[in-house]
């Protein structure tokens, strides 16, 4: 038995036993596991490794933490209340179409990012309550607006899992926007259809109206929305002139909510923002957590263990690798399983039309962002629609997660025929 | 006080001595360490000089001349443009250490990514460093870094990587990696300071010749070869058939003209220098692999890379001998000597003859800490 299993087993067991048995919190119980994985392989405690492994996420952490503050801030001012009104009033009677557009406004922040969290915690957080007054239970709402995370993430302009995985080859990010369109967009409009349709009634007005806050939109009007504007703006000038607004999403989002304070009801931004921070806090743990995991898996062999293994099976099995494996890897980060498993797994499947294979393996690895314990995609969804237990939104996403499975394997195993079709 | 306040208390004790104990390591990673002016060199200058936009800060690296006793032509070789592809780097420090000049100019560059040795990169568990064993029992110590640029130099990264010239994008992550970023730009990062910075000493010095040293994972289908720009061919072709006839098997790779931003490409447009640029086999670079340690960056041996071997994974061959630092160097080497002589036989009127280098057979057999000079 390899020792690299043996190391293996153990900080997956140190893991499940602080986390379930202990019962501390994700992030400890991640740093628990870690500092048994450097005592057993001979590392000593491997301060540094611990220290180095967690500024992997410092971006991604500071992105999440000033996107929770910018969310609050947009709510505290009353924008996302009046936001509702507007869009239940234009599209009430039209359900089959609001259903999709509500989706595609979802993604948008992620399809412009490339972040999942961006998209559940920004237009995630404006469409979720809307979905809520339309009549769709409250745990399905969570489960469309991670769909629409992660969906968000792969569709272009911006897929960052594809670009790494391109990178990994040298392949440049050129190319990729029709298929990743063909990969996101029809089962968007699937899942926005069979989750909600059933439940979106033909609204009325009356009935709903009193449910909302009315007041502050008829005293604000319009301006409610600048912060929300301002920020979209912002991110779109940040792709199209990086030169004069590339400023990076944190500096993005606390622009907005700085303007937030001005746009509608005053609030208090310290007590806000330490609010939006408390509540961030268990992810942003997670995610430190995370990275000394993946740190002490590199340096102790486990990585490399998992990743021949994955390779080792026999080719009419590849399939099966890569759809067990990439959303397994992707339990501890979606960009990982992207770098570690994703490329060599391009590499394995070099016969195919590359550009088609690294956009279907990014569509993989974006699953990820469903799976526990990170599921960063999954735990704000449950965050933003108020449930404690984030496995509720979870179980509504095993089936869609296997139907992009299923999608993303036919376009690898179709690349090139797919590729001729554009 | 309080239980919960007794708790944070410790907690933030804790933290406190984590960061103190992890931060003494990451200050001790931007010590320099020496390299020895060997024999040949006959000036030791600041790439600020060729832009003096880099004076100051942490893109400004050494630059080592070795002018021959004869003129002829001229020679670049960079290392360390990737700092954790130590071959490329100490083949440099080789060359500095050891070389000298019959004719013409000799410019070398061990650390073009000067940040990138001051610092490794995140969840890579890479060691701090390596050592090697003098042949009078003293030993050298040399920095592991890491792919790209020290982000207390150069941060935030983008979302995603503009390559200035040709607007092609690439993942964020590549706006520190010095080999995307040429020819650079002086109103552009850190990182495409110091592309324009080398940019403007070929320009200026009309250095013929631009050699990148590089090491590539087992894995990644360019590796154990040279990628020439399409003008360095000829020459990158007597090259491999002089390393043939010392049975040293090598790739040759025409430079894409899609992929942007590289020596091989950038180089060749943008200046008169034949670019090209070397790969060698390095498995504590790769996804497969196991244990990572300095052992493995120095002796090259990787049981899950043998094991990816046999699954028929990888790009070059790889048993139980692995790929030693020695083999690694000594390819580059050998190379380098090549490419002095295919040089002096396409341009005969501006010879290059080079020294002192120690050749693969003998590097093999004495070991690299064999050709370092003992610290004074």
């Amino acid at each position: 038995m390899p020792f690299e299993f043996i190391l293996f087993i153990a900080m997956v067991g140190v893991f499940v036993v602080c986390a379930f048995a202990i019962k501390l919190p994700v992030s400890l119980s991640m740093l628990a596991a870690s500092v048994a994985g450097l005592l057993v392989s001979g590392n000593g405690l491997g301060i540094r490794h611990l220290v180095e492994g967690t500024f992997g996420y410092v971006d991604t952490i500071l992105v999440i933490a000033t996107a929770m503050i910018f969310m609050r801030a947009v709510q505290e001012s009353g924008a996302l209340d009046a936001l509702n009104i507007v869009i239940i009033k234009r599209f009430k009677s039209i359900p089959a179409l609001l259903l999709p557009m509500l989706m595609l406004v979802a993604m948008f922040p992620g399809m412009i990012t490339g972040s999942s969290s961006a998209s559940v915690l920004t237009a995630g957080a404006v469409v979720a309550p809307v979905l809520i007054l339309l009549g769709l239970p409250v745990a399905k709402a969570g489960a469309f607006i991670a769909l629409a995370g992660i969906l968000g993430m792969i569709a272009p302009p911006v897929n960052i899992p594809a670009m790494i995985i391109g990178g990994g080859i040298d392949m440049p990010f050129v190319g990729f926007e029709l298929p990743l369109l063909l990969l996101t967009i029809p089962p968007a409009i699937v899942f926005a259809l069979v989750l909600g349709l059933k439940h979106v009634k033909k609204v009325s007005w009356e009935e709903i109206a009193p449910k909302l806050e009315v007041e502050t939109y008829k005293r604000y009007g319009p301006r409610l929305f600048i912060p929300i504007l301002v920020v979209a703006t912002l991110m779109v000038l940040g792709k199209t002139v990086p030169k004069y607004f590339g400023m990076g999403l944190p500096l993005m989002f606390l622009i907005g909510a700085a303007l937030a304070l001005f746009a509608g009801k005053r609030f208090n931004p310290l007590v806000a923002a330490k609010a939006a921070v408390a509540d961030a806090l268990p992810v942003l743990g997670i995610l430190a957590g995370v990275g000394m995991f993946i740190q002490v898996m590199t340096l102790t062999g486990v990585r490399g263990f998992i990743v021949v293994n994955a390779l080792s099976v026999p080719p009419v099995m590849l399939y099966v690798a890569i759809a067990v494996t990439i959303p397994l890897f992707g339990a501890v980060s979606s960009f990982g399983a992207s770098s570690v498993l994703g490329v060599p797994f391009l590499l394995a499947l070099l016969g195919k039309n590359q550009i088609v294979t690294a956009a279907a393996l990014s569509l993989i690895a974006s699953l990820g962002d469903f799976m526990p314990p990170t599921a960063l995609s999954a735990i704000f969804a449950a965050q933003v629609v108020g449930i404690k237990k984030y496995s509720k939104v979870l179980k509504y996403l095993i089936i869609p997660s296997i139907v992009i499975l299923a999608w993303a394997l036919v376009f690898i195993a179709y690349s090139k025929q797919i590729a001729a079709l554009y | 006080m309080q239980k919960h306040h007794i708790s944070a208390v410790i907690i933030s004790i804790l933290m406190l001595a984590a960061c103190v104990v992890a931060g003494v390591t990451f200050l001790e990673h931007r010590k320099v360490e020496p390299i020895v002016r060997g024999p040949g060199v006959t000036e030791i200058v600041k790439l600020s000089k060729w832009y003096p936009g880099l004076e100051g800060t942490a893109a400004d690296t050494d630059v080592y001349i070795f002018k021959g006793e004869a003129p002829g032509g001229s020679m670049l070789v960079l290392g360390g443009t990737h700092p954790n592809e130590p071959s490329g780097f100490l083949s440099a420090v080789l060359l500095i250490e050891n070389a000298t000049m019959a004719s013409g100019t000799l410019y070398v560059i061990p650390r073009a990514n000067n940040s990138g040795f001051s610092h490794n990169d995140p969840q890579e568990g890479a060691p701090t460093g390596y050592h090697f064993t003098l042949s009078d029992g003293s030993t050298r110590f040399f920095r592991y870094g890491s792919r790209a640029t020290n982000p207390i130099h150069q941060w935030p990264d983008p979302d995603v990587y503009v390559h200035a010239a040709s607007g092609q994008t690439l993942s964020g992550n590549e706006t520190r990696n010095l080999n995307r970023g040429y020819p650079g730009r002086t109103d552009g990062t850190l990182t495409e300071k110091a592309c324009y910075g080398i940019t403007q000493m070929i320009l200026a010095e009309k250095i013929g010749l631009s050699v990148d040293l590089h090491e590539a994972s087992p894995e990644y289908p360019v590796i154990n070869a040279i990628v020439a720009h399409e003008r360095a061919m000829p020459v990158a072709s007597q090259v491999v058939l002089g390393l043939e006839f010392s049975d040293i098997t090598i790739g040759l790779e025409p430079s894409p003209k899609n992929l942007r931003g590289l020596t091989h490409r950038e180089l060749g447009d943008a200046t008169d220098t034949l670019a090209v640029l070397m790969e060698t086999a390095n498995p504590s670079q790769g996804r497969l692999r196991g244990r990572t340690d300095e052992a493995l960056a120095l002796e090259g041996k990787d049981l899950y890379y043998i094991k990816a071997q046999q699954l028929g994974r990888l790009y070059v061959p790889f048993d139980e001998k692995g790929h030693s630092i020695e083999e690694r160097v000594g390819r580059h080497l050998s190379a380098l000597i090549e490419f002095a002589f295919a040089m002096s036989s396409e341009y005969p009127d501006q010879p290059i003859e080079i020294n002192g280098i120690p050749a693969y057979d003998e590097l093999q057999q004495a070991g690299l800490g064999a050709y370092l000079r003992p610290l004074q």
